[in-house]
């Protein structure tokens, strides 16, 4: 079965492999697609925005995690009805990809549905948690990416892992050209609530679209923004190779650590309060700066969520910002406070310049934005524990971004028990970095 | 004087008497003889017991069970990627099926590839043929100890203990019971099952039969390249229907529809028709259905010996004069006159054309000259539920009840191909004005039917 997971478009090949004990625990692999229950997209076009574009190769990969009893006696039937009724209110989800004559990607709103895989764990939820290998996290979510056949290539996987104790792991696999990670976490949220039969009003639907007319007078096009990265044209195959294996390794940073932090950066400035997401972005900046020795990162892009523009019922990549901070000298030789106050002052919002970027010319071109530099994204109250089954709340969840560039890309996300028990923090680097970063973030700030 | 006759006198008389009693006895005999006969004429000739049909009940699938055609084909292309040919045969067969995008199948066919197991397909038979039972003892109140006859015919799945044994087992039927179970006999076994049920009937009085028709799909799935084996499953999909039948006086009243005839045409004895539907290994060792091409000129043929045998028995005279008079002079005068095709609306109010595939479909309606809404009911099912096989009959009729169509003494015809080759015919009579039934798999999608099919879907 596993042979269905195509292995032309796995993305082991940029990734650590797994060690294969842990690989081999997981056994009895099997693949279906869920569809909704009512016909729903009626063949409907969805179009792109520009923004939706920039994003198309990067991937969410979400597991959530479920103790036992949560899902006793939910049969895989009983699992899958919840779905089809989950589904008939997303229909854009369950669509396939298609190319207009001139040659931009929109959607077919044609209930393709999404796919979904069963495994099984010889461990117990426990052992599991307890392994130390980060990377164990990936066997629980599908890999897979967008394309070679885009008309099949289905927007959300889901995995449905059941451990030798009873627990249960679902794995989301979401394609960040739908939406950004609070659209993604929305979306999953939908389908708790569906499994107590409570439904939107109104199906989910992406942001209204701006008009795309570009500038064709400009004669001397601007270069492209800092935050954005072009790559070799991709095609139909919506991922990119990179010349360095990325891993990903996810710590816990207590409030009392966080507290330590800030006293740390403000240090005599006792009337300064930092928040939480800023120092430690400018923590693992600096630590970075100092692993890369000079080399930079000169720039990093900030990712938050644009509350304002942030409607619910909407998946969309518009109410993210990207800022974009520049430095004129390595990080390392700013002090702590400062890199923070540059966070949060000087970040330019490089949405407009993206946008007018990809839609400058009918070239279409293949973008990565995250990890195009060291690149920080705020989900700190991105709601993932509001994924609630039989009143259960997961015990932990984990989340990175797949498909990144070499510049890494930090997550900073909500800890199980919530914002005020401090933050879990998802860091992907090249592996020969992480273990050079990890020992300096020990050394300099002691954070485990 | 004593009136004591003399011995010669008397011995005359006694003659007499005797002679007169030899031939009152002759009389006697000659009439109590002739007394038998005509009992044993009338009881010989008494007319058959009438078979009414008192209620029959659909199984609806789950929406959960939908397939839409992108899935169909994303499924496939993923499954059988190294025969991107079939792939494409698949998909135009699609195109061009007439089904529609509510279809359903089993959950074993949703995986990829399908999973086909014992385990899954009698899960399948527990949950159709459940359902449809659980329905049609809803709708009837007939209970489970009043069941003398069960016929269950389903084509494809045929493990031990049988069918018909796991619905004995279910509802703890009689001990008595005559149960049958019909397998391999293809799409048209439901009017097997029914011609069955009406022969046991005749034969017992005051009883009551349920059929069970349908076809399990999570047993068998073809994963070969051969594209005549690859087409029956691009349009076979989940179907089971439950009839009721009696022929007892009480329901003469309650019941929807008399049985009136039932025409059986088997053309197995010739080599071709008996070989043009084929369940047979390709030359890889996968087990498939294989479709000849000469099925629809072999279906048209069964048909038209059918509609020589059944006629006779429904066409007004005036049709069956016309058609022995073309009859006869193409058979004396002039070979080269068209054979007179009768109007068989001129017989019937309803058809329901077994709904195997939209060139059944069309190839009936040419060939009986039915207009658009006569074979509306048939259409429609192969668009809302695809090929149920030997249910489908029942969908269509159901079609056109919820239609609000069928009336006090209109006429149905059902026809069935299949396998074998068979062409069957059932003929019922509309017992009482039918109102719109509330249990029917049409319920909450009928006020969107009719819907125009185009004759390609472009995927």
């Amino acid at each position: 079965m596993l042979k269905y997971l195509s292995p032309q478009n796995c993305l082991s090949k940029g990734k650590k492999m797994v060690s294969s004990k842990i690989q081999n625990s997981i056994y009895n692999i099997s693949i279906s697609t869920v569809v909704p229950g009512l016909m729903s997209g009626h063949d409907a076009v969805q179009e792109l925005s520009a923004m939706d574009l920039a994003m198309k190769l990067h991937y969410l990969r979400i597991v959530y995690y479920f103790k036992t009893p949560t899902f006793d006696g939910f049969t895989i039937l009983k699992i899958k009805e919840t779905m089809f009724n989950w589904l008939n209110h997303t229909y854009i989800t369950c669509g396939r990809f298609r190319r207009a004559d001139s040659g931009r990607p929109f959607i077919k709103c044609n209930d393709s549905g999404v796919r979904v895989i069963e495994a099984k764990c010889r461990l117990s939820l426990d052992e599991w948690l307890e392994t130390k290998d980060d990377s164990k996290h990936e066997l629980l979510v599908s890999n897979q990416v967008l394309g070679p056949d885009l008309a099949y290539s289905p927007l959300i996987l889901v995995q449905l892992t059941d451990f030798k104790c009873g627990g249960k792991s679902v794995g989301v696999s979401w394609a960040h050209v739908l939406g950004d990670a609070f659209s993604a976490v929305g979306f999953i949220n939908l389908w708790a609530q569906a499994m107590i039969h409570s439904y939107p009003a109104q199906p989910l639907t992406m942001a209204q679209q701006h008009n795309w007319a570009c500038d064709l007078q400009n004669p001397k096009p601007n270069p492209y923004p800092l935050s954005v990265k072009r790559v070799d044209p991709v095609g139909d195959l919506w991922s990119t190779t990179s010349n360095f294996k990325m891993e990903t390794a996810s710590f816990y940073v207590s409030t009392t650590e966080l507290t330590r932090l800030q006293a740390q950066i403000c240090g005599k400035k006792v009337d300064q309060k930092v928040p939480e997401f800023e120092c430690i972005c400018a923590v693992i900046w600096q630590c970075l700066a100092k692993v890369r020795n000079g080399s930079g990162p000169k720039a990093v892009t900030i990712c938050r969520n644009d509350v304002k523009t942030r409607d619910k019922g909407i998946i969309t990549n518009e109410s993210q910002t990207i800022g974009l901070v520049k430095t004129d000298i390595s990080a390392q030789d700013y002090k702590p406070f400062e890199l923070v106050s540059l966070i949060m002052n000087k970040a330019e919002d490089e949405r407009m310049k993206i946008k007018e970027a990809m839609d400058r010319d009918n070239e279409l071109p293949d973008f990565l934005i995250y990890g195009a530099n060291l690149t920080f994204v705020d989900l700190s109250d991105a709601p993932f524990y509001e994924m609630e089954v039989r009143g259960q709340k997961p015990v932990y969840v984990n989340c990175y971004i797949d498909n990144v560039g070499e510049e890494g890309v930090v997550l900073v996300l909500p800890s199980p028990k919530g914002c005020s028990d401090g933050r879990m923090v998802s860091v992907t680097l090249p592996e020969n970095q992480m273990a050079e970063f990890k020992s300096v973030l020990n050394e300099d700030w002691a954070i485990a | 004087m004593t009136a004591t006759l003399t011995q010669p006198a008397a011995y005359h008389i006694i003659i007499i008497i005797i002679k007169s009693i030899q031939l009152n006895t002759l009389h006697i005999l000659c009439f109590v003889l002739s007394i038998l006969f005509v009992s044993t004429v009338y009881f010989m000739s008494k007319p058959p017991s009438v078979v009414y049909l008192v209620d029959y009940s659909c199984y609806k699938p789950p929406a959960s069970f939908r397939v839409p055609f992108s899935t169909f084909m994303e499924h496939k292309s993923l499954a059988f990627k190294d025969n991107p040919k079939g792939v494409k045969f698949m998909k135009m067969i699609l195109e061009r099926s007439g089904l529609g995008e509510e279809t359903c199948v089993p959950h074993q066919t949703h995986y990829i590839p399908p999973n086909p197991n014992m385990e899954a397909a009698r899960d399948e038979a527990q949950l159709l043929i459940f359902s449809a039972i659980d329905n049609l003892f809803a709708t009837t109140a007939l209970k489970p100890k009043d069941i003398d006859i069960l016929i269950l015919n389903c084509g494809m799945f045929s493990p031990i203990p049988s069918l018909s044994a796991m619905v004995v087992n279910k509802y703890k039927l009689r001990s008595n019971i005559k149960s049958f179970n019909l397998s391999g006999m293809g799409c048209s076994a439901g009017i097997i099952a029914v011609d069955l049920a009406r022969d046991l009937l005749q034969a017992l009085p005051n009883s009551n039969a349920v059929v069970v028709t349908t076809e399990i799909l999570s047993h068998d799935y073809y994963k070969g390249k051969e594209r005549a084996m690859l087409l029956p499953f691009c349009l076979f999909r989940m179907g089971a229907a439950a009839l009721f039948l009696s022929n007892k006086p009480s329901y003469r009243s309650r019941a929807k529809y008399k049985l009136v005839h039932v025409v059986r045409t088997h053309k197995g004895s010739n080599d071709k028709a008996y070989g043009c539907i084929h369940q047979q290994e390709d030359v890889e060792g996968h087990v498939g259905v294989n479709l000849s091409k000469d099925l629809m000129a072999i279906a048209g043929e069964s048909l038209k010996t059918n509609i020589t045998t059944i006629g006779p028995l429904v066409l007004p005279a005036s049709e069956k004069l016309l058609f022995l008079l073309t009859h006869i002079g193409r058979k004396f005068y002039n070979p080269k006159w068209k054979p007179y095709v009768p109007d068989f609306k001129l017989a019937f109010e309803h058809f329901c054309i077994h709904a195997g595939g939209r060139a059944v479909i069309d190839e009936v309606q040419k060939s009986l000259r039915l207009s658009s809404e006569h074979v509306e009911a048939s259409r429609m099912t192969l668009h809302r539920f695809g090929n149920t096989s030997s249910s489908s009959l029942w969908y269509e009729l159901s079609y056109i009840e919820s239609k609000g169509r069928m009336k006090k003494g209109d006429r149905v015809w059902q026809i069935a191909f299949g396998s074998g080759f068979k062409c069957n015919s059932a003929v019922w009579k509309c017992n009482r004005n039918i109102e719109i039934p509330s249990n029917s798999p049409w319920e909450d999608c009928i006020d969107r039917y009719p819907v125009h099919i185009p004759e390609v879907v472009k995927l």
